[in-house]
């Protein structure tokens, strides 16, 4: 494109009315070949570009592991959900037909996984046995303790079991119903509110990357003044220029996300022999769980996009601010 | 060719570089600017490479107004005019090769047309045999020609050159001074600025002499009556 000479040949491609199709093949191969440049740039000075790259990924180690310690403890507290049981304490006068008829109505109710009914006996029994008072409960004239009907809801959310546990209270022969899920909103509340820490320290370490990418783009930028200077006063556009260095931010993002992914899996299988000594002596079978392939892939792209925009917003700022001053 | 209109230009703080300054170089010309230093030379060949825009009256190349040039398209307006600089501006790091195919990249060349026009500029500066080298191996006079080469290689119209001697013995200065010739000969228009009068005297070309940001002569420089 000549703006003062009309008719001037300025372009290779136009200088051989180069077809479309081997233009555009020409724009990637050019890409490509830019990409492996900028790459060559790196690996030119390994100092700065490990400084960089090791920052990246310590910093988005962080976010990541606190992602799969949520994941994790989520895992437990869905394995908890199970013990959501609505326990009710038939009242003393109702009779054992009246109890196994409402045993009967309640496995047919659709909202209701399994009905299992404790009697006095079993559960004098059991506390004779659990207590240490056994000696002692021979002393009663009568079993103090009422039946019980243990049902387990299909639906083991809080909400759900305790809307179920409402609405078996009323039936005739509950004296009363007791569902602990007050522990068990304890422990969602807690993985909410990591969550959100994980998400507030993601955003502040994510802010920290984009600045010190910014930074070390702005440094090479500063570092070959002289040759954008030059490039400048030949005719480079500022997209000419830039594109190097928006290709050094990408590669940033490519090995601090690789780092980052490294650290995770190394630091999941130092942990694992330990988890695994622990979740033993509980006889649980709790299993660590590590990056999924779609999670790893968001950590790249996350990756890559903050090295992008990182070296974008320094690279806007001062290339254009870099001019020729004179021939 | 190149025409100034009229050209002032003064810089904040007041100092006055160029005084309504008005000259053509038709199509094809070739012209010294000469002057001492601060006299206004660099930065009239500032304006033209829009480096820095004139405070008052236009500066034309080709007919089309500089002033109407946006700020994005500045450097399709330095691809048409070749620039030698006082100190090469060479990047040091990169090979003869490399820095002369640099405006060639910039345009989007590649493979065998790239390769054959930066042959042929070098062949024409004589430095064909130095096309692997890097530019601090060369001698100044060497590093001199790479620039023009680099400045020539995608045939712009004009071409300017600032102090292209300016560190150069007298013989390497007219070697330089030749092969400007030659591109002259070809149909660029060249401006040549310098201050070495007594090379100007000797090529016999027209010389505009800047004098205190004015234009005090426009012709043939008689080196017997120093009008400086």
């Amino acid at each position: 494109m000549s703006i003062l000479f009309s008719g001037r040949v300025t372009s290779g491609a136009s200088a051989h009315k180069i077809s479309a199709a081997r233009r555009f093949v020409m724009f990637w191969v050019n890409h490509v070949r830019q990409a492996l440049f900028s790459l060559g740039e790196l690996w030119r000075t390994p100092s700065a570009s490990i400084l960089t790259i090791g920052v990246l990924g310590v910093s988005l180690t962080l976010p990541a592991t606190l992602h799969l310690l949520v994941k994790n403890v989520q895992q437990v507290s869905d394995s908890f959900t199970q013990a959501a049981e609505i326990s009710l304490f038939i009242k003393a006068d109702a009779s054992a037909t009246q109890i196994s008829s409402l045993q009967k109505i309640l496995q047919a109710d659709k909202a209701v996984a399994r009905v299992s009914h404790i009697s006095k006996q079993q559960a004098l029994e059991e506390f004779g046995q659990v207590s240490g008072f056994g000696a002692a409960l021979n002393y009663l004239t009568d079993n103090p303790l009422p039946d019980v009907l243990l049902v387990l809801p299909k639906n083991t959310a809080a909400d759900s079991a305790r809307q179920l546990l409402e609405r078996l209270s009323k039936e005739r022969i509950v004296e009363f119903g007791k569902l602990d899920i007050d522990w068990l909103t304890r422990l969602d509340a807690i993985v909410s509110l990591l969550r959100q820490a994980v998400l507030v320290i993601a955003v502040l370490l994510l802010g920290a990357v984009l600045l010190i990418i910014g930074n070390t783009i702005r440094l090479s930028i500063m570092n070959k003044k002289d040759e954008i200077e030059v490039m400048k006063l030949v005719g480079a556009t500022d997209a000419f220029i830039q594109r190097p260095f928006l290709y050094s931010g990408i590669w940033y993002g490519v090995f601090g996300g690789l780092l980052a992914f490294l650290i995770v899996e190394a630091m999941l299988w130092w942990l694992q022999g330990a988890i695994v000594s622990v979740t033993s002596l509980y006889g649980s079978e709790f299993r660590l769980m590590a990056l999924s392939v779609s999670e790893f892939f968001s950590l790249m792209l996350l990756a890559v996009v903050l090295g992008l925009s990182g070296s974008y917003l320094s690279v806007r700022r001062h290339i254009s601010a870099i001019e020729p001053t004179g021939p | 060719m190149l025409e100034f209109d009229q050209v002032s230009k003064s810089y904040p703080g007041g100092f006055v570089a160029l005084d309504r300054v008005s000259f053509k170089l038709e199509k094809g010309e070739m012209a010294f600017l000469t002057g001492h230093s601060g006299a206004g030379k660099s930065t009239l060949l500032k304006l033209i490479s829009l480096i820095e825009r004139p405070s008052v009256g236009r500066v034309l190349i080709n007919d089309v107004d500089l002033s109407r040039i946006r700020r994005n398209h500045i450097p399709y307006v330095r691809r048409d005019v070749g620039i030698i600089f006082q100190n090469h501006r060479l990047l040091m790091n990169h090979t003869v090769f490399d820095n002369v195919a640099l405006p060639l990249v910039i345009e989007g060349f590649s493979g065998k047309d790239m390769v054959k026009r930066v042959h042929a500029a070098l062949d024409k500066v004589g430095l064909l045999d130095k096309v692997r080298c890097l530019p601090h191996t060369l001698s100044g006079g060497e590093q001199q020609r790479v620039g023009i080469a680099r400045a020539v290689v995608n045939k712009p119209p004009l071409l300017l050159a600032d102090e292209p001697t300016g560190n150069l013995d007298p013989d390497l200065s007219k070697d330089i001074m030749r092969v400007f010739e030659a591109f002259n000969q070809v149909g660029v228009s060249v401006l040549v600025a310098t201050h070495d009068l007594g090379l100007v005297a000797r090529m016999k070309y027209r010389t505009l002499t800047l004098k205190q940001g004015k234009m005090i002569n426009d012709g043939l420089l008689q080196y017997q009556e120093d009008p400086l």
